[in-house]
């Protein structure tokens, strides 16, 4: 946590802002999915509340906890009032370990701009995500009816297959970057791509140096995958309204209904947020390593310190757009595919998705072999 | 008390009752949430030991995958009718006294065998090291890779026989 009490306090109150970061984003990410759909769709959605409908989001809020508060007789208390609560969970943690931007220099300290530096990041992350499925077992069992039920096992049954495609499709990028930290996955993908091979050093000055390029395979199955494990369309089979009524949530309603919605879209930005991270740079700009940048700060500002603030500014502009960026695609393409049947679900995961990221696994570690082994 | 050991008490306070309420609550589905809690417990042990490859994978294979699949077949069940054929008969109550009469003979044993191990050896001093994960990896694939693999091939064989009895009466495709 620290070691005076100036940076325990200041590692505490980041975790509260990253959690609220999180909490505060999801109306607008609402607002975006609803405008967004009726841009897509040729109509208008939401425009009669305040400005170009902004403040749709403060009536929605008011409606959500100004709604009766009432609980099915057949539920089971405990696990009905404790599902959407734990929805939390998974998202929050998850995304309170990706890195946002450069590690601030202030004086002595370091203040990483993240929830907290876990060591084996990526593996932390997949472990508290995959305790996402719980919520929605809960839910659909304690609510006592057939229909939250059967959508709770169509959802956990999803989560579970994709979660060994998506675990699989990172194995590539761990065995390239030879960490599972984010920090330094992040590290490696600054400046233009430069890499080694057989002994020599091949660079380019066009292209940037993400991990994208490295492993494009890697990143399709990733992306697609993370679409299932966050419950979204194409895959929302959960709650596929012509069957399912909506699945898991049919008997939520009010505030309990929106802690729901937070998870799912906390699930969406830590996709997003491992899509950069992984992929796309992280926090970096695109062409310019952090050292650069910061240099940059430098010539702006007197003190070193103030020159590491805008950096660690610059950094976490320049990730939220990126971030943002991968947000707009979920909502571009649940608006434009339909959905899946759910014999092509399962076989698309485990026939498509784990066999070919198996084969990106293997092939990955032949040539990192090859190319790293001194003939 | 030190924050270590707050921590350590705690969790291990977690992890034990809720281990408890695994056989002690009637409810199988109640049964299996807390196994999946005393699951995450053990997890944030090992990361309290360092160990914090094992406890990500703790958590993602045994609390995200394995008893999600528990959880999801007991859902399944007619639970009462079910919790009326387990929990009466003489012979499952006879069963019953004897497995909890091993199972204290087995934490007597335990508990005197540490106690003892403990005197002569002293406390363990343990430092975390910062990534152990290398070290494991090397582990496994060196020293104890005869161990590892047929560990893989039991696995394997686990896989294909799940799935010759699945379809050995025509699976899900049987007529009744």
């Amino acid at each position: 946590m620290g070691s005076d009490a100036f940076e325990i306090t200041i590692n505490c109150i980041k975790l509260i802002l990253v959690f609220l970061l999180m909490v505060q984003a999801v109306p607008v990410l609402v607002w975006l999915e609803r405008r967004g759909s009726g841009f897509i769709q040729n109509r208008f959605g939401p425009n009669r509340v305040g400005p170009l409908g902004l403040m749709q989001l403060l009536a929605d809020a008011v409606k959500f906890l100004t709604k009766e508060e009432f609980s099915p007789k057949a539920a089971t208390k405990l696990l009905f009032y404790a599902a959407p609560v734990f929805a939390l969970i998974p998202g929050t943690l998850g995304f309170a370990a990706i890195p946002m931007g450069s590690p601030l220099h202030w004086g002595n300290y370091v203040f990483p701009i993240q929830g907290y530096d876990v060591g084996v990041g990526i593996v932390f992350i997949l472990g508290v995500s995959s305790l996402g499925a719980y919520t929605i077992l809960m839910a659909g069992w304690g609510s006592g009816n057939k229909y939250a039920l059967m959508g709770a096992l169509r959802a956990s049954a999803q989560t579970i297959s994709y979660e060994l495609a998506l675990g699989l499709s990172i194995v590539g990028i761990i065995m390239m970057y030879g960490s599972f930290n984010l920090s330094e996955m992040i590290h490696a993908q600054q400046g233009t791509m430069v890499f080694h091979a057989f002994g020599n050093t091949i660079s380019t000055s066009w292209l940037p140096n993400w991990g994208i390029f490295y492993q494009p395979l890697a990143a399709i199955i990733f992306f697609s995958a993370a679409f299932a494990e966050s419950n979204r369309l194409p895959f929302d089979l959960a709650e596929g309204e012509a069957e399912l009524v909506a699945g898991f949530h049919t008997e939520y309603g009010g505030f309990k209904m929106l802690l729901f919605f937070i998870g799912e879209y906390g699930h969406m930005m830590v996709a997003s947020g491992l899509m950069v991270t992984f992929f796309f740079g992280g926090y970096n700009i695109p062409w310019t390593t952090t050292e650069q940048v910061y240099q940059w700060a430098l010539g702006l500002m007197d003190s070193s310190d103030g020159a590491s603030a805008l950096t660690s500014l610059v950094h976490f502009l320049s990730y939220m757009i990126k971030l943002g960026f991968f947000l707009w695609i979920f909502i571009w393409v649940r608006w434009t595919l339909p959905r899946f049947r759910y014999d092509q679900l399962m076989d698309l995961g485990w026939k498509t998705m784990l066999p070919w990221a198996l084969a990106n696994t293997i092939v990955s570690a032949i040539v990192i072999f090859a190319v790293s082994y001194s003939w | 008390m030190t924050a270590d050991s707050f921590l350590f008490w705690m969790l291990a306070a977690v992890t034990l009752c809720s281990g408890l309420a695994v056989v002690v609550i009637s409810n199988p589905i109640y049964s299996a949430l807390c196994l999946a809690m005393s699951m995450v417990g053990v997890s944030a042990l090992f990361a309290t030991l360092g160990a914090y490859f094992i406890a990500g994978v703790q958590m993602i294979v045994y609390a995200g995958a394995v008893l999600v699949l528990f959880v999801m077949v007991l859902m399944l069940f007619d639970l009462k009718t079910e919790l009326v054929t387990f929990s009466r008969g003489k012979i499952s109550g006879l069963l019953k006294i004897a497995t909890v009469g091993v199972l204290a003979g087995f934490l007597a044993g335990a508990f005197s065998m540490t106690i003892e191990f403990a005197e002569k050896t002293g406390a363990a001093t343990t430092v975390p090291t910062p990534d152990t994960s290398k070290a494991l990896g090397t582990l496994l694939f060196t020293k104890y890779i005869l161990g590892f693999e047929t560990l893989g091939i039991l696995l394997l064989v686990i896989a294909i026989g799940v799935v010759g009895l699945a379809r050995s009466k025509g699976g899900t495709h049987a007529k009744h």
